[in-house]
């Protein structure tokens, strides 16, 4: 277990490195796929390594050039690397720009002054009932699934979309599986580990990663902690894809609380449920997306309330709160969140909402918020 | 001797507030009318219209809470109702004045509508179904939403263009006849779609007296003037007023009368972005002394300026293209590559001498990659922008220094390449 | 009967109150914090003993909280300034539902259950805007002291409006309209009410609910108090001394501690 966590750690303390090495390694080409929803599995199928945009760790510099200062963390942060020649190891980009306003320039500024050899724009529908909507997103990868085979010269048979789709789906069990085990002793692992290993899915080919999560998944079962008596349990909820991400799960622990499960991007949410393996594989990534991929702000949803998603996620964990991570500049989650919080306080959720921001570091306040809220379900 | 820059007011403009605020008041009253109430975002408004409905616009509404001076208030309801204040402000203010009304807040009357009985959702962007959301998950409101994509290229036009049509004939028109009770009223929507060309087609030849030098108008005339080719859509007083305001803009022409007294502009101007409808009066402050004066922008020239495409006999299919086609394409405006292909066109129809791109804080539906934008024709047509931040209607985004400074340079940087010449 | 203390490190200024068993207030004491917590917290403890003409060794229990919470290194365990605030307003006022605490650099507002128990709280620890610290830079950019430009308020006849709530545009902005000539007292109000604005706003998402009670610093600001006052349509309820507040919460607990 050690060993695997070791390489997880390596993975993605330095994923520009990693990711550098990984084409060198493999004589393979790297899609760039800006999150969310980017269905991978076609890219792995079409013999290039496609591979999940982060958030970078440094200062915005010339990227304030070619975004505002009011476009959230990862839109900003990925530009910057981008214009800086930090990402030079892509070959290509993909982008979904129905999820948020702010993707939408991405491709410009990248055909400006990225030049990629290859870069598609997705259009999935935001909405998920009807045939239109469902005809349209099999349209869409229809699409998407040409544009790979006219780059790269070859078909995409039905049977290779298929065994990647296998290949994808026994990640998502693996990672499940992972999540499972620590749910019984969440001591096992730090949070921070666990949103590493989801990380490193992300970045690794994916028969690379089902190897080394089977082994520590093995280790894991292996293991035994102590578990600590009298800890709050809390469900964060939101997205994670900027600075401080892990930082602010340490700060949750710290203080004392546990994170059993999590409703987060980086998260659970990467690997919720699987493509099924019937029938034609481009409508099973359809159905995939349009039904069974996580309720999220980004979609068009009322039928269903995120809030009773997370209070359903709270209650099987047993745990007492929620704590919601929202990013500054995040337009969809902004809006969402005042009907998210109102159905907490209507259900008499404990729930509280710190907000991060890329490269503006306010630890010392959100500890005092984080504490307050501890105090507040430990009744002090 | 520095000259004295002052506006020349237009007489016609003032004919618009009265057929405003009877639209709005026959909405406010509607229901009590025993009449329906839809409410709309995106190009959508157009199938409650053909119903018979009285209909709500998401952008009309909020142009007129700026227009009224409700705008604050309301943002302040739903701050109260924990709307954070970085979410679009357009959502903010229809959230607000919801909550005001479930609340017993006092507001202005004025900017209280009914709930409707459908609020259809185009979603060009996210925020655009998220208050449609809110509405449905706050208030009970039966929402039917769309998804309304902006093509980034061309060339993902047509599939668009299938996959929007589809969803008007198979979810829109069902849906109106199922809250209506009765057939979807094609003969209604021609004839819509037929005042409506009359009423651009004038409100085009209009825009030619842009082009005179001196302009015969301002683009902010233009803007309170929008509604006829926008929400009061099949209203025949469209073609009287746009008639009256071609007669007053010839006659100006034949008198030399320029939009800026006394003897015209210094620099004309394109304006990016939203018109920020809360601080109208608060720009035009601080373009006129300077002698500048702003002449076409995207947003207003997303009304239609090809109005010979509308094909009234065949409507729906008409306003699929009108927004998606080839031909008109509203939406590619949308993205930075048609965006550049407008300003283009702007630049050279209407000689253009600087760029003033309005960024708004809260809604990033029109900030697409404007600096981008900005390099890209400052490269190829000289013409220098500057982007100005703020919004459409919350004050507390907007900061005066920041704008006049960024101005002053605009002017500062037209002068110097005047000079190089 | 065991005596305990309550320290309160904040940003701007560090707060001590002693209690005896019963649970009285026998001395207390506000000095700036400086950039030395642990230093201002060791000087405030010292000086409320010697108010108190006590020794340290009579103290039983010490609890930190404020900003600087974790740097008292005399305290025997350390809570939060929200749970605080709540213990301490619920002690001056039992009927208390509503806390409005406008501290040196954060403002905060909490809804207490019955019991005391914090229900929900939001805070704002971003910027400056609306704080002790904003009413510091104003008060500097009219040249009058923090409790002049309080009096001031009810001098004006023109209340003017102070559109931005960044400390740093504010100025710029107050500074202008002195330029414009405009009256001291008049940008006094306008200075007042946009921290109003700001405070109101907060107490709307965690709801309002009467009792209100206005700690920290600011509140000594009677501008301020009549503008939140003026646009909550409640009247505040203000201790003698509302900075100590946190510090007698924590003494409170402290003293459940011992």
């Amino acid at each position: 277990m050690e060993k695997a966590m070791k390489k997880i750690v390596e993975v993605t303390s330095n994923p520009y490195a990693y990711v550098e090495g990984l084409k060198e390694e493999n004589n393979k080409k790297i899609i760039g796929c800006f999150p969310m929803y980017v269905p991978e599995e076609l890219i792995h199928a079409a013999g290039m390594i496609p591979v999940v945009i982060w958030r970078g760790n440094e200062s915005v510099t010339w990227g304030h050039a070619h975004v505002p200062p009011y476009d959230c963390g990862i839109t900003r942060s990925f530009v910057d690397d981008a214009v800086r020649g930090k990402l030079s190891f892509m070959d290509g980009f993909v982008f979904h720009i129905r999820q948020c306003l702010q993707a939408g320039e991405f491709p410009f500024i990248m055909e400006r002054h990225f030049k990629p050899a290859y870069q598609k724009v997705l259009y999935l529908p935001a909405l998920y009932a009807g045939d239109a909507i469902r005809d349209f997103a099999i349209t869409e990868l229809e699409s998407f699934k040409k544009s790979l085979e006219d780059f790269t010269g070859k078909e995409i048979t039905g049977d290779s979309l298929k065994k990647s789709i296998e290949t994808y789906n026994e990640n998502r069990t693996l990672l499940e599986r992972v999540y499972e085990l620590r749910r019984g002793k969440p001591e096992i692992l730090k949070a921070r580990e666990v949103m590493q290993i989801v990380w490193s899915s992300m970045l690794m080919p994916k028969e690379e990663n089902n190897e080394l999560l089977k082994e520590l998944i093995a280790g894991m079962k292996k293991k035994t902690v102590e578990t600590k008596k009298n800890s709050i349990k809390v469900i964060p909820v939101g997205c994670l894809c900027q600075t401080l991400q892990f930082d602010i799960l340490d700060l949750i622990e710290d203080l004392g609380m546990i994170i059993p499960d999590d409703d987060l991007y980086i998260g659970s949410r990467y690997f919720a449920n699987k493509v099924g393996l019937d029938g034609n594989p481009i409508e099973a990534l359809a159905d995939r997306y349009l039904t069974k991929s996580p309720l999220c702000p980004t979609k068009g949803v009322w039928d269903i309330h995120w809030g009773d998603e997370a209070i359903k996620k709270m209650k099987d964990n047993d745990a007492k709160g929620i704590i919601s991570i929202l990013i500054k500049y995040c337009p969809p989650h902004a809006c969402y969140y005042p009907d998210f919080k109102s159905k907490m306080d209507k259900e008499g959720i404990h729930e509280i909402m710190i907000q991060v921001e890329h490269e503006v570091i306010t630890l010392e306040a959100t500890k005092t918020r984080l504490q307050s809220f501890v105090e507040i379900i430990g009744g002090v | 001797m520095e000259i004295k820059y002052k506006v020349n007011r237009l007489q016609t403009t003032n004919e618009i507030r009265p057929l405003v605020d009877k639209h709005w008041a026959d909405l406010r009253t509607a229901k009590e009318r025993g009449e329906k109430v839809a409410w709309a975002s995106g190009p959508s408004f157009i199938f409650a219209y053909a119903m018979g409905m009285k209909c709500h616009f998401m952008a009309g509404y909020s142009a007129y809470c700026g227009g009224i001076g409700a705008g604050e208030e309301v943002l302040k309801v739903a701050e109260l109702a924990g709307d954070l204040p970085e979410s679009c402000s357009y959502h903010r203010l229809h959230m607000g004045m919801g909550e005001a009304v479930a609340r017993g807040i006092p507001i202005n009357p004025q900017a209280i509508l009914p709930m409707p009985d459908l609020m259809v959702a185009g979603r060009l962007c996210p925020e655009m179904s998220h208050y449609a959301e809110g509405l449905n998950r706050r208030f009970g409101v039966r929402v039917l939403p769309i998804d309304l994509p902006g093509p980034y290229s061309k060339d993902d036009m047509p599939r668009i263009r299938e996959f929007v049509y589809r969803q008007f004939k198979e979810v829109v028109i069902p849906t109106f006849e199922e809250v209506c009770g009765k057939p979807f009223d094609y003969d209604r929507m021609s004839e819509i779609l037929r005042i409506l060309k009359e009423v651009a087609l004038l409100r085009n030849k209009c825009w030619e007296f842009f082009k005179d030098k001196p302009s015969r108008w301002t683009l902010w005339d233009y803007g309170v003037s929008i509604a006829p080719v926008f929400y009061l859509m099949g209203n025949p007083a469209g073609i009287t007023y746009y008639e009256k305001l071609l007669k007053e803009l010839q006659e100006r022409r034949e008198k030399d009368i320029p939009a800026v007294a006394p003897d015209g502009e210094k620099y004309r101007l394109y304006w990016d972005g939203w018109l920020p409808w809360a601080f109208l009066g608060k720009f035009m402050r601080k373009f006129i002394p300077n002698g500048a004066v702003v002449l076409c922008g995207r947003y207003p020239w997303e009304f239609f300026p090809h109005p010979e495409l509308i094909d009234p006999e065949h409507p729906v299919e008409s306003w699929a293209d009108l927004y998606y086609g080839m031909e008109s394409h509203l939406t590619y405006s949308f993205s930075p590559k048609g965006t550049i292909d407008l300003i283009g066109e702007l630049i050279e129809d209407y000689s253009i001498d600087g760029l003033v791109m309005f960024s708004s804080k809260t809604c990033r539906v029109m900030n697409l990659a404007q600096p981008e934008v900005i390099d890209v024709l400052d490269k190829k047509y000289g013409v220098p922008g500057v982007i100005v931040e703020g919004d459409m209607i919350d004050s507390a985004m907007i900061s005066d220094a920041q704008i006049e400074t960024r101005l002053q340079a605009l002017f500062e940087m037209i002068d110097g390449r005047r000079k190089r010449k | 009967m065991a005596i305990v203390s309550g320290v309160d490190v904040g940003s701007l200024c560090t707060k001590t109150v002693i209690l005896n068993g019963d649970g009285e207030i026998l001395s207390f004491d506000i000095i700036r914090s400086g950039h030395y917590y642990q230093g201002a917290a060791d000087e405030s403890i010292e000086n409320a003993l010697k108010t108190a003409g006590l020794k340290r060794q009579d103290i039983s229990y010490i609890l930190g909280t404020g900003y600087g919470r974790s740097s008292i290194s005399q305290a025997d365990s350390e809570v939060t300034e929200i749970t605080c605030h709540a213990r301490g307003a619920k002690k001056l006022f039992p009927e208390v539902r509503t806390v409005s605490d406008i501290g040196g650099q954060d403002s905060k507002v909490i809804g207490i259950g019955e019991g005391g128990i914090v229900n929900n709280f939001v805070m704002n620890d971003k910027c400056a805007a609306g704080t002790g610290r904003f009413l510091e830079v104003m008060a500097s950019a009219l040249s009058v002291d923090i409790d002049e430009m309080g009096k001031l308020y009810f001098a004006s006849q023109n209340k003017l409006e102070v559109s931005s709530m960044c400390t740093v545009f504010a100025e710029s902005e107050v500074i202008s309209l002195f330029a414009q000539g405009h009256m001291k007292a008049d940008i006094a109000a306008g200075i007042a009410h946009a921290i109003a604005r700001r405070i109101i706003g907060m107490v709307g998402q965690v709801g309002l609910k009467d009792e209100v009670v206005m700690s920290g610093g600011v509140a000594k600001n009677a501008g301020v108090v009549c503008a939140i006052e003026e646009r909550l349509k409640v009247k505040l309820s203000v201790a003698q001394e509302p900075q100590i507040v946190g510090a007698l919460g924590a003494a409170i607990i402290a003293s459940e501690r011992v």
